[in-house]
């Protein structure tokens, strides 16, 4: 919102204070001025002047030859403006001077010489019109500098309206000037207003609201309007503060509604005499001011004449055929309030955004509908003295705010500030913000002007903010917090996330990286991968990616895809995310935080990448959780996963997950000659139980005996089949039985052989021939027993 | 006899001068000193030395066996320090300019900022929380006192879930558990990742991270506040940055502030990436709102306390140079890889 520092003044003197001081007091006490800009100051030496002739030129079939009188010469000036005629007054560059920055000089044009520039009122930035040159109708002295008859000087302010979002008071200048006055400690005028009261005698305008979702309606027609235009320092002002002028009317509204904050319409009172206020059914539709049919949603309130036909969208825009032109000399002013959230709901759904919406949205206070009418009457009725009012103020009061009072005291006050802050300084910031105050018993009674008490102001805290921004609390002296002392407690889950993060990053090489919560359906279908969500978003402006996900590799198999080409076929990343796999019994989610991790390689084996996603998984478990993972063929995996090759990671009788190579079908239409294995698993589960750290062994001082057995076993046995084997013998002597390798080879037939190394240790003595012998023949015997004879 | 054994004295010293090898060096050993030697020789002539000269011609066989060995011995030293130089001298020279790959990947940026972040908290005391994504309408707005006809609530701007529950759209929506969880002391970060059904382009995200901070005690006040984000941002950027405090609006504080950052990139001038204005709105803070400690069980008139979010993602963007939040979101590979596990 713009905010023009000229309309301040009129309500506040704002002599001696400097445009930095505003910047800085305005931004930490009342909200965020995002630009200033002084205007005018780009404008220099521009004159009234009157044309005493106008001549065709002879070269060109637009252009003019003015002599202007400036008041000490006449000028031969050159003009295209079509709208030029002898006697007409009007704003003159002369040379020298500046019009928007734009440098005067001597200039031929079509070769006749042209001492100037006559302006049009958009070249000076001051007004909507630039069909012709400015057409001055009121008294000057010909020659006078423009800006000592005319407020071009001006600062604007660009407030961000994000932080007005709570001050519906202050979308408007006159609520802006009570900061002002607050803020710098200088008196608010009062507002010039019209006694409305004086017109209780005239006849009423029917006024039927059919809805609790208006709040006020109040109209009053008017009649005999003479004037077709705002005066020029009015215009300019409304320019400046970012509205276009159109017509005296419409800008008269709009005037109001810049001042006071209080949206105003005009109908055209020959169109529209009574008023119904009703709310929308289906198919009700109005043509608005802009020319586009609206069909609002039922529920939305309508402004119907008396005929029940829509004449405006309640609070957001007017309706053509009812609207005034620029012959309507009678109108219907219509000053109302209405639901916030209704306002909103309805610009919203037909996606129209108007300077009274976004003020509506903000719970106006109905007081000022009144005020906004009394303000407007005064206005209208200064400019053109032969207006006549027809109507008393008609008024249909459905809801009053109830009346915020409150009582406080220092001391709550003063606690939540952190400074001593008195009684009298609470009741005087207070005050100079429009609040009544009285001090009784040691406390402060507070009652909360009504413009601020529609959801601003409600409970103590409210008043402490007020204090406290009154205060400038960027200057609040910063204290320390008084805290005891204690250890705090590590958030383990978190931590572990962390570093396996960390180790995936810095052992494995692997990319940590961030992906959506939702599925991307069209590539899980071109790939193959089936997935089975369980929660679904209402709305997306995504199509295609609406379901939440169960399970996170389809995501990071979507970003192998992605990123293959750039990184030559080597891809190792993954992350650890939440999903939802399935919802309780009352249908609320039950999400899990899961570890994902994709590694691809065009070079590397299925086996070496399926074998350093298990060496990441037992180094993980093992050093930061001290847990033994086992790692089993139970367990379902998803249909994307390789039947074969994949296995259920886990801990005791949980499963966490399963990692294992992707299968043929999905890695194929991710590229052929890419090999992947992925790896999923409920990172919350694994982390919840801590193992323990086996004890410290001192190795024995004497000499160990380490020697080789080789076993012939079956090609389908695995390793942990042999090992599980191995793992019965018992000795007194064993130190650790290692695997060393496995050997297939045609010389085996159908077998393979596993080699193991043992090392034994007499722990007090060192170990005799016999007793090396008698271990050795023990394991050979054992294993012959299990079918594992010696190759 | 001891005329044989200067002369074998002599010799030896000659022969030594000579040897150039460890092999020359062993065979000189076993010249002399070998089993049928050139000093065993000698000692087979002993027994025929008289008896008054045994003391003596003893000394000096002894004085001779001495000296030989320590020469050899000393020899040995030498001629294995020589070869030793020889074989360093003459060794291929390894190209020690080749690369190195140091086999790290990377953590994503947000990863290694937040951890930044949360380090500076954990010093100062901090517990630190997880959230969830999937929150209910209660936690996620009731709770932290947003008003039911807030427009936030729309579906505009909220993802819903078509079973009543939503995407958190913000950190608060833990503050209820955490509150009652910690009760009235606590002193709690909980960062976590966020959704706004947004349309997504260089500056907004639908999917984004938050960093969220409560304090709540007896007498904390607005100026602990302010003593407190100085100190904390000193800490996350690691220097005394200028910061300035206006006057917000939140449905879960009250007071409300925003705190603003001086521009990281143009210093406080203005530049495009702060709207020209200088600042950077870094921080929402502000009084914990009497009714969300209520809704928490705790009493407001007793205890008082404050909350602040920090934009993660923008944090990471400031401290980056990152431009353009769809980044973070991308799976680039190529990109992410870049930051390694530091920034």
């Amino acid at each position: 919102m713009k905010i023009s520092l000229n309309w301040i003044n009129e309500f506040v003197d704002l002599k001696g204070i400097t445009i930095d001081e505003i910047n800085k007091k305005i931004n930490q006490m009342c909200c965020e001025i995002e630009e200033i800009t002084e205007v005018g100051k780009e404008t220099s030496g521009v004159v009234f002047g009157q044309i005493l002739e106008v001549k065709n030129h002879p070269d060109s079939n637009h252009l003019h030859i003015l002599k202007v009188d400036v008041g000490t010469e006449v000028l031969q000036i050159v003009c295209g403006a079509p709208n030029v005629r002898v006697g007409m007054v009007t704003m003159v560059a002369t040379v020298g001077g500046k019009v928007n920055g734009q440098k005067i000089k001597e200039a031929k044009l079509a070769g006749v010489e042209s001492y100037g520039m006559c302006c049009s009122e958009s070249e000076l930035g001051i007004g909507s019109d630039d069909e012709g040159i400015a057409d001055i109708d009121f008294k000057v002295t010909l020659g006078q500098d423009i800006k000592e008859v005319l407020p071009i000087d001006d600062v604007i302010l660009e407030i961000d309206n994000k932080t007005l979002t709570n001050r519906p008071d202050l979308w408007g200048h006159y609520g802006m000037a009570r900061e002002f006055s607050a803020i710098f400690d200088r008196p608010l005028k009062p507002l010039p207003v019209l006694e409305l009261a004086k017109f209780k005698g005239l006849k009423k305008v029917k006024i039927d609201v059919k809805t609790d979702k208006c709040f006020r309606y109040s109209a009053m027609s008017v009649a005999n309007i003479t004037k077709k235009r705002l005066p020029m320092p009015l215009r300019i002002r409304l320019n400046y503060t970012g509205m276009r002028d159109i017509n005296l009317l419409a800008d008269i509204t709009n005037l109001v509604m810049l001042e006071l904050g209080q949206p105003m319409h005009a109908f055209d009172n020959n169109l529209v005499k009574d008023i119904v206020v009703r709310e929308a059914v289906k198919g009700d539709k109005l043509l608005t001011l802009e020319g586009e049919t609206h069909e609002v949603n039922p529920g939305s309130i309508l402004i119907c004449d008396g005929k029940d036909e829509p004449v405006a969208i309640a609070g957001i825009k007017g309706g053509l055929k009812s609207g005034i032109t620029d012959e309507t000399n009678s109108v219907l002013f219509e000053s109302a309030t209405f639901d916030s959230g209704a306002i909103r709901k309805t610009s919203r759904s037909i996606g129209l955004i108007t300077d009274a919406s976004l003020r509506y949205e903000k719970s106006l206070d109905p007081e000022l509908a009144s005020i906004a009418m009394a303000r407007i009457l005064k206005v209208l009725t200064t400019i053109d003295k032969n207006v006549v009012i027809t109507s008393s103020y008609s008024d249909v009061y459905k809801k009053k705010y109830e009346k915020v009072n409150l009582t406080i005291d220092s001391e709550f006050v003063s606690k939540r500030i952190g400074i001593k802050v008195t009684n009298e300084e609470i009741a005087k910031i207070l005050t100079k913000l429009g609040f009544s105050c009285k001090i009784l018993k040691n406390q402060v009674q507070i009652a909360v002007p009504t413009f601020r008490a529609t959801k601003d102001i409600s409970i103590k805290e409210d008043i402490v903010e007020e204090v406290a921004r009154m205060l400038n609390f960027g200057l609040l002296q910063p204290k320390p917090l008084e805290f005891s002392v204690l250890p705090v407690e590590k958030n383990r889950e978190h931590t572990l996330e962390y570093e396996a993060k960390l180790m995936l990053a810095e052992k494995y090489g692997a990319n940590e990286v961030h992906s959506y919560i939702w599925n991307y359906d069209n590539f899980n279908k071109e790939h193959k991968i089936e997935t089975k969500p369980v929660l679904h978003l209402l709305d997306s402006k995504n199509a295609g990616q609406s379901s939440i996900r169960s399970e996170m590799v389809p995501t990071l198999l979507k970003f192998v895809s992605e990123n293959k080409e750039q990184l030559d076929g080597e891809v190792r990343i993954f992350e650890i995310g939440r999903c939802v796999p399935s919802l309780d019994e009352n249908k609320l989610a039950i999400e899990e935080k899961h570890l994902a991790i994709a590694f691809a390689s065009q070079t590397k084996t299925q086996e070496e990448l399926f074998f350093c996603v298990k060496k990441f998984l037992v180094d993980f478990a093992s050093n930061k959780l001290l847990l033994n993972l086992e790692f089993t063929k139970e367990g379902n995996v998803p249909n994307y996963i390789h039947k074969v090759n994949s296995c259920s990671v886990k801990n005791g009788d949980v499963i966490l997950g399963y990692f294992g190579l992707v299968n043929p079908a999905t890695t194929k239409c991710i590229d052929k000659k890419l090999n992947i294995c992925v790896c999923e698993i409920d990172f919350t589960k694994l982390c919840e139980k801590e193992g323990y750290k086996q004890k410290v062994k001192v190795p024995s001082a004497f000499q160990s005996v380490k020697f080789d057995l080789n076993f012939l076993v079956d090609k389908n046995k695995t390793y942990g089949e042999v090992r599980e084997a191995l793992n019965k013998v018992r000795s007194k002597i064993l130190v650790g039985i290692n695997f060393v390798e496995v050997f297939e080879g045609e010389v085996l037939g159908g077998k393979k052989s596993m080699l193991f190394n043992f090392e034994i240790n007499g722990k007090d003595h060192t170990l005799s021939s016999e007793e090396i012998d008698n271990f050795r023949n023990d394991v050979i015997a054992q294993m012959a027993k299990n079918g594992y004879a010696l190759r | 006899m001891k005329q044989k054994i200067e002369e074998l004295n002599k010799e030896f010293d000659e022969n030594v001068a000579k040897v150039d090898s460890a092999e020359g060096l062993e065979n000189l050993r076993l010249e002399y000193m070998g089993k049928k030697g050139k000093v065993a020789l000698l000692m087979q002539d002993f027994k025929n030395v008289k008896d008054e000269a045994k003391k003596e011609i003893g000394m000096l066989v002894n004085a001779l066996k001495n000296k030989i060995e320590t020469k050899i011995s000393e020899f040995k030293e030498k001629i294995t320090d020589k070869l030793n130089e020889k074989e360093e001298f003459n060794a291929k020279p390894i190209d020690f300019s080749l690369p190195v790959s140091d086999g790290v990947g990377s953590l994503h940026p947000r990863t290694i900022i937040l951890k930044e972040v949360e380090d500076v908290f954990v010093s100062m005391g901090f517990n630190v929380e997880d959230g969830y994504e999937i929150e209910t309408e209660y936690n996620n707005f009731d709770a932290v006192n947003v008003p039911a006809n807030h427009p936030a609530r729309d579906m505009q701007d909220t993802f819903w879930l078509d079973n009543g529950e939503l995407l958190k759209t913000h950190t608060s929506a833990a503050q209820n558990r955490i509150l009652r969880k910690y009760g009235p002391h606590c002193k709690v970060i909980f960062p976590g990742r966020c959704f706004r059904n947004e349309s997504l382009d260089a500056g907004h995200e639908n999917t984004f991270f938050q960093m969220e901070g409560i304090v709540v005690s007896e007498n904390v006040s607005v100026s602990n506040l302010i003593y407190f984000m100085k100190e904390m941002l000193k800490g996350v950027f690691k220097k005394d940055i200028e910061v300035r405090l206006r006057p917000g609006f939140f449905p879960f504080t009250e007071p409300s502030f925003e705190l603003d950052a001086s521009c990281a990139f143009c210093g406080g001038k203005g530049c495009p990436s702060c709207g020209g204005s200088g600042w950077i709105e870094l921080c929402p803070c502000g009084m914990i709102h009497p009714n969300v400690l209520r809704n928490a069980g705790i009493d407001p008139e007793k205890y008082t306390g404050f909350a602040f979010g920090l934009g993660a993602d923008r944090l990471v963007m400031l401290k980056t140079g990152l431009n353009d939040i769809r980044h973070l979101n991308s799976g680039n590979v190529k990109l992410l890889k870049q930051f390694k596990t530091k920034i």
